[in-house]
């Protein structure tokens, strides 16, 4: 196992998330309870990775620690070399927003804002300038074909329309890492196809590291690296060796 | 995220939560509406008194006899002679001396010497009591600051004649008093050849002609002097000179001072005085609404985070720093208090416009009122510190929220 984790380095590059024994412990009244007992984990630039588990895994903690949602308990979480532990939270909101495209289960739309307005959030809150994030806006939503519904507001969309709107919302900033927690959740199987197939279009075509929060084996099957959680710990870390493809026929 | 887009952000909070927002902002319009209609009547007063006292004349002083009684009870013309023609003791009057003091200070320009006292008016078989004023005829005409309705004033000629207030010519009687009718004053006869455009119901006749017609009176003693001052800004320091030359005259110390000396600015002030100290009094009574109408903000800030507790979350996640979700909350509250304070203001206008009406006959409802861009101002920079402030709690709790929780937050 060491071995393959090494050909992968050499193969992939630099670590753009390392993880080195991290602990997370919630405190529950009087009883802590650990979500995760010293994880450690490196992910390379270009993968795109499954964590996999049951729920209450700790693999949500997990993707709040890659994401800068929150910060371990004990232990480093580096991204991108820069030790998320030590950095002020508005640092990190600028680096989560640099850096970072979240797809969420409740896709977590601003219910009171149009999708354009949606995906023009990330850009105003980064200072980007009217009439390019205007354009760019206008484009990522094109791309996940909702160039007619730019004016929808969340509740006049489809479930599988406001996923592509937090699609578009996580891709306008041209992040570096796609964190999608269990994005196919609460879509229809067809639906959910689409997403997962624009996952695996981020990842190959664009070249995102793409790690995705799933506790269903089936979706996981799509992605190149397995990461199963148990208990909060790591026990199985694998490439996977049979990539499933979404056929065109599949969607559409 | 730039200040205008959190303010775009903010505006759009506070029009999707209409019904609450509103409430909250009614709280801040009945503030300060209440604040700037007392505000603003409390100017108009202010403003119709020193009209109507500053027709007197800055640079007038009045000379009583007697020690200082309350300022406000004295006053030229027809302030002047409640009861009697008399001075106000037996033994202190002012006479032809005090007047040759009067006449040897260069820093006076006139003296109008008077009495006054209250006669039986009779006019087309009506009759009436009036207060009657003895006036220098030859310096009353410079001194006096009402305009003239109609007709002229007093002359050095005249005897049998007299210049009559406004409201005695119109308004006394049934029937209208003009230039040239006759009116009977204690059983003699007088033309009246002069109309004053004012509010008053005196008379005004030569002081030769009031010795005989005001029964307790004493030739040459005088119930009062008007005096006009050469430099209006002196005036202080001419006080004190005529003061100090009458009390060597009248051979009395500054202890035993028998006279007064009253400027009419001195009763101008202390009537503003009063004025402004009633109208803070009843600012102070609108302002704890305003207090109410705070408390209110801070409310539904808390509850407006509590409720956008996700969406806080989601901001987070997606690259806003603490500092974008406080500005935007500030502004929120902020702009409930700048919506609450402009719709106040016009409130406060309206309320300011209908008062006198519904109140006439009251000093309220005399004065009418006057909205000054000071008060519009003060009320608007208020309302918006007080939803920067309520609103401050609440945004920094919600600056503050964990993305982590705040996303888990159903």
């Amino acid at each position: 196992m060491i071995q393959v984790n090494l050909m992968i380095m050499e193969k992939k590059g630099k670590a753009l998330v390392s993880m080195k024994d991290v602990w997370k412990v919630y405190q529950m009244g009087e009883v802590e309870v650990p979500a995760l007992r010293g994880v450690s984990v490196d992910i390379h630039e270009g993968e795109f990775v499954a964590i996999i588990g049951q729920s209450g895994s700790g693999k949500s903690t997990m993707m709040n620690m890659v994401g800068c949602l929150d910060v371990p308990s004990k232990g480093t979480v580096l991204l991108k070399g820069k030790d998320i532990t030590k950095l002020s939270e508005s640092n990190l909101s600028v680096l989560r927003g640099r850096s970072i495209g979240f797809i969420f289960q409740q896709y977590n739309l601003i219910p009171n804002m149009s999708a354009y307005e949606n995906v023009l959030l990330p850009l105003e809150l980064a200072e980007v300038d009217d009439a390019s994030a205007s354009q760019r806006v206008l484009d990522v939503l094109d791309d996940v074909g909702l160039g007619d519904k730019v004016e929808n507001r969340p509740a006049q969309l489809s479930g599988g329309q406001q996923q592509r709107v937090s699609i578009a919302r996580c891709l306008v900033t041209d992040p570096e890492i796609i964190l999608a927690d269990e994005p196919t959740g609460a879509l229809d199987s067809k639906t959910g196809k689409d997403v997962i197939q624009t996952l695996q279009r981020l990842w190959k075509e664009k070249g995102k590291t793409v790690i995705m929060v799933t506790h269903d084996l089936t979706l996981a099957q799509y992605a190149q690296r397995h990461i199963e959680l148990r208990d909060g710990i790591i026990v199985n870390d694998y490439q996977n060796k049979a990539i499933k493809q979404v056929k065109k026929g599949e969607y559409s | 995220m730039r200040l205008v887009k959190s303010f775009g952000h903010a505006l759009r909070m506070v029009l999707h939560s209409k019904l609450r927002s509103w409430l909250t902002i009614l709280g801040i319009v009945i503030g300060v509406g209440a604040v700037v209609a007392i505000m603003s009547l409390g100017t108009g007063m202010e403003q119709s008194i020193n009209n109507q006292f500053g027709n007197l004349g800055g640079d007038q002083l009045t000379l009583t006899a007697g020690a200082s009684r309350g300022m406000s009870s004295f006053g030229p013309g027809r302030f002047g002679g409640g009861g009697g023609a008399t001075a106000s003791s037996e033994e202190v009057v002012l006479d032809r001396s005090d007047l040759q003091v009067l006449k040897g200070i260069s820093d006076i320009k006139y003296i109008d010497t008077r009495i006054s006292g209250r006669a039986d008016v009779s006019y087309l078989g009506e009759e009436g009591t009036i207060s009657i004023n003895g006036v220098d005829q030859k310096v009353w005409a410079h001194i006096q600051t009402s305009d003239v309705a109609s007709g002229r004033l007093l002359d050095s000629a005249d005897s049998n004649v007299v210049v009559i207030g406004g409201r005695l010519a119109d308004g006394y009687f049934d029937d209208p008093i003009g230039i040239n009718k006759m009116i009977t004053i204690e059983g003699s006869a007088f033309r009246v050849v002069g109309v004053l455009d004012d509010t008053s119901t005196s008379v005004y006749m030569p002081i030769s002609m009031a010795y005989q017609i005001l029964e307790d009176s004493v030739r040459d003693q005088y119930d009062s002097i008007i005096v006009a001052v050469e430099d209006e800004e002196q005036i202080d320091a001419t006080i004190e000179k005529i003061e100090k030359k009458l009390r060597m005259s009248r051979h009395v110390t500054e202890k035993e001072q028998d006279f007064t000396v009253t400027s009419n600015k001195a009763i101008i002030e202390t009537r503003s005085e009063m004025l402004s100290s009633m109208s803070m009094f009843l600012t102070a009574i609108a302002a704890v609404s305003l207090l109410v109408g705070a408390v209110g903000i801070a409310n539904t800030m808390f509850t407006s985070v509590l409720e956008k507790t996700k969406q806080i979350g989601i901001m987070k996640a997606i690259g806003a720093r603490n500092r974008d979700i406080l500005v935007m909350f500030l502004m929120n509250a902020m702009l409930i208090g700048l919506i609450g304070g402009i719709l106040g203001v016009l409130l406060g206008m309206l309320l300011s416009g209908l008062v006198p009406t519904l109140l006439s006959g009251t000093p309220m409802g005399r004065g009418g009122s006057l909205v000054t861009m000071d008060s519009v101002v003060l009320a608007l920079s208020v309302s918006m510190a007080v939803g920067i402030i309520a609103g401050l709690v609440p945004a920094i709790k919600a600056s503050k929220l964990r993305p982590v929780d705040a996303l888990r937050f159903e």
